[in-house]
């Protein structure tokens, strides 16, 4: 009767689904996972690529993080940005990461920005969009540097300059104005910083703080935070509550300190013989 | 009336200075009908981590007795104690494995963390919060986590009145009065709730005097 | 309609099943007996889908039987229940679950159970309510079916821990009479046992 479920082979799990589709056909609508709304861009430049991204995480209707982390690490020279269902972005980049690193130990070379493309869209087509992850990916290799999107159904693009999420319309709307090929460093990272700008201000699935990642074939830097639109402002006053306010009926006090009490036994008068009696 | 209403039941963590506290409502319902006012949905994981579990009641109980396997098994094969890190790992990975036919649970993680430090036994406790939707997307907040049916009354009271470093005296206020203030609005929260405030050397248990209504 | 209560007194645990076996709008039988002894110590009430609900009881009296065989000892009320709640949970997550609704009554008497305040009565009433979701809330008193909604109020109000055995059933005779006045479909006979140190019996109201 009790299954061995407790050592289970890797993979997915659908042994809750006979049980979910009984409540669901009650009339019991499934709950809302965590989603990014989300704007995430990319662009070329000059030496390689910028990413961005916003740091909202919303649960329906409400934010559920303020500011996570949506540039996800796939190797030291590809990074990802991910949009949709914030588990399966988290977890298929996490994946792919892990692969990336048996890929390039096994093959002893640097691992290039279409392998890592190639297995997420096999991945993504192979569970048919059911993992909702909508991902931007870029990095430089020995090949040059590459950014691709990818979407839920395991399509691809390949582009100098793009945009997903739900805010991907106003950042496109910037990127498509002011985009110029063979850009300098700091003029791509200030426009990608005015995308995502765009996403935040103008779409209310995404919000908080400007994430952004720069990639060059000798260096990455991830700039978490680069720019903090959004600080929340001091509270002129505190709320804190007189101690005492809160009334509670019983009180149990569990202390981790262990009590230790060393007691010394004499050793035995005249010398260390064993006593034999 | 979606399946995490069912049972009903909120949970909310916080953090404070050198310490954390979390806290959970006590009702469990069948819809509209209250069945038990002393169904606690927080329980210890090693003496300075705690993990709360609201939710559809049968599935709290059954991931409870998982988490409890899967720690012990930890510890077996480690030789020592799940940092609550590691922890969330653990909770997020067991979620996320069942993607496509999920747990209906938000698991609220609290507990405090070893500083590593020179003499091989930890002299410092850092306060660690988590949060995880119910497919394992893990949320490390810095200040506040909640979930449940009053997540978003929970979200809106402890945003007006969390502060950081707070002691752990205070901090007892602040969780107390955001949880009884925000189940009092929720229909499927209440009839009682429990706090537990974890600081490096107690572990502070109280069972609040609420509204039972 | 099918209903069930019970409640813990001084010493014991009462639970009481209605004994009516109907079908559609038909009554076939008003003396089933819904109620099953689990062990030494331990009862049990079920209701719900007919068919399902004999399966399920005398599968769980079976196992527990095997393991008080097996191990020359019965397993104590919590352990039973929180088994007997894992049967439901992973029938549940089956192609055909069982849809059973169960009050599990016991009497706890372990060394464990015996502290100073039990003494007297030798052991620890203990009361759990599962339902067919796998539910599972140990509680002082019980109810299920649409005579829940009646009883529980009148138990909120009326129940006492340390009520003795005949001011429990007099409590449990008020919830009875309550349905039977109250609702339009109340069943009309019931089955009460009673369990505390001595074991398992039939209560007549």
């Amino acid at each position: 009767m009790a299954n061995a479920s407790f050592y289970q082979s890797a993979g997915f799990d659908f042994s809750n689904d006979v049980r979910n589709q009984f409540l669901q056909d009650k009339g019991l609508p499934l709950p809302k996972a965590t989603s990014t709304g989300t704007t995430i861009v990319g662009c070329l430049f000059k030496d390689g690529i910028v990413l961005g991204a916003d740091t909202r995480a919303t649960e329906g209707d409400i934010v559920a993080d303020k500011n996570c982390e949506k540039i996800h690490y796939i190797t030291d020279n590809i990074r990802c940005c991910g949009a949709g269902t914030a588990a399966d972005t988290e977890f298929t980049t996490a994946l792919i990461s892990s692969n990336m690193e048996l890929h390039a130990l096994s093959t002893g070379r640097k691992p290039r920005v279409v392998t890592a493309m190639t297995m997420l869209k096999q991945m993504l087509f192979r569970y048919q969009g059911h993992i909702g992850a909508a991902l931007v990916l870029g990095g430089v290799d020995s090949t040059g540097a590459h950014l691709f999107t990818i979407h839920p159904h395991g399509s691809t693009d390949k582009l100098p300059y793009v945009t997903m999420g739900s805010g991907s319309l106003a950042a496109m709307a910037v990127f498509e104005s002011e985009w110029r090929p063979n850009m300098e460093k700091n003029d791509a990272l200030r426009l990608v910083t005015a995308a995502i700008s765009a996403g935040i201000f103008n779409d209310l699935g995404s919000g908080s703080n400007v994430d952004a990642c720069v990639i060059t074939a000798t260096h990455t830097e991830m700039l978490r935070n680069f720019v903090k639109p959004n600080e929340r402002a001091v509270k002129e006053r505190n709320y804190k509550f007189r101690r005492g306010t809160t009334a509670w009926k019983m009180e149990n006090i569990r202390s981790l300190v262990v009590d230790e009490t060393v007691t010394l036994i004499a050793p035995p008068v005249g010398g260390d013989a064993m006593d034999t009696t | 009336m979606s399946i995490m209403e069912i049972n009903g039941g909120s949970v909310i963590a916080m953090v404070g200075k050198e310490c954390v506290a979390i806290a959970c409502d006590l009702r469990l319902g069948n819809q509209a009908l209250t069945i038990a006012t002393n169904f606690e949905k927080i329980f210890p994981v090693t003496d300075r981590l705690y993990l709360g579990l609201p939710g559809l009641a049968t599935d709290v109980a059954t991931l409870r007795e998982r988490f409890r396997f899967r720690v012990n098994m930890y510890t077996i094969k480690e030789e020592r104690e799940i940092t609550p890190e590691t922890f969330a790992r653990l909770v997020s990975s067991t979620l996320y494995e069942k993607r496509f036919g999920p747990y209906f649970v938000e698991p609220v993680i609290a507990g405090l963390s070893p500083v590593p430090s020179a003499s091989g036994k930890p002299e410092k406790w850092e306060p660690f919060i988590a949060a995880t939707d119910l497919i394992g997307c893990l949320n490390f907040a810095k200040d506040f986590v909640v979930a449940g049916t009053s997540s978003d009354k929970l979200f809106g009271v402890a945003e007006g009145l969390w502060e950081p470093d707070l002691e752990w005296e205070d901090l007892f206020e602040t969780i107390s009065q955001t949880l009884m203030n925000a189940v009092d609005r929720d229909a499927f929260s209440g009839w009682g709730g429990i706090v537990h405030i974890i600081t490096p050397d107690k572990v502070i248990t109280r069972t609040l005097k609420a509204r039972m209504d | 309609m099918e209903c069930s209560f019970a409640l813990t007194g001084n010493g014991y645990v009462l639970v009481a099943s209605d004994t009516t076996a109907a079908r559609s709008i038909v009554k076939m039988k008003t003396d089933e007996d819904k109620t099953k002894v689990l062990g030494p110590h331990l009862v049990m009430t079920y209701s719900g889908e007919p068919g399902d609900t004999v399966q399920f009881a005398e599968f769980v009296e079976r196992n527990l039987r095997l393991h008080q065989i097996r191990h020359h000892q019965a397993l104590r009320p919590q352990s039973a229940a929180s088994w007997i709640r894992r049967a439901l949970a992973d029938s549940l997550r089956s192609r055909s679950p069982y849809a059973v609704n169960l009050l599990v009554g016991g009497f706890d008497t372990s060394v464990a159970a015996i502290r100073e305040e039990t003494e007297a009565v030798g052991g620890e009433p203990k009361l759990y309510w599962i339902d067919y979701l796998g539910t599972m809330a140990e509680v002082p008193f019980a109810a299920h079916g649409y005579g829940s909604y009646f009883a529980l109020s009148l138990l909120d109000r009326y129940h006492n821990p340390q009520a003795s055995l005949d001011e429990g059933i007099a409590t449990l005779r008020r919830c009875i009479d309550e349905v039977s006045k109250r609702l339009i479909v109340a069943p009309s006979n019931y089955k009460v046992r009673v369990v505390d140190k001595d074991g398992v019996r039939e209560v007549e109201l």
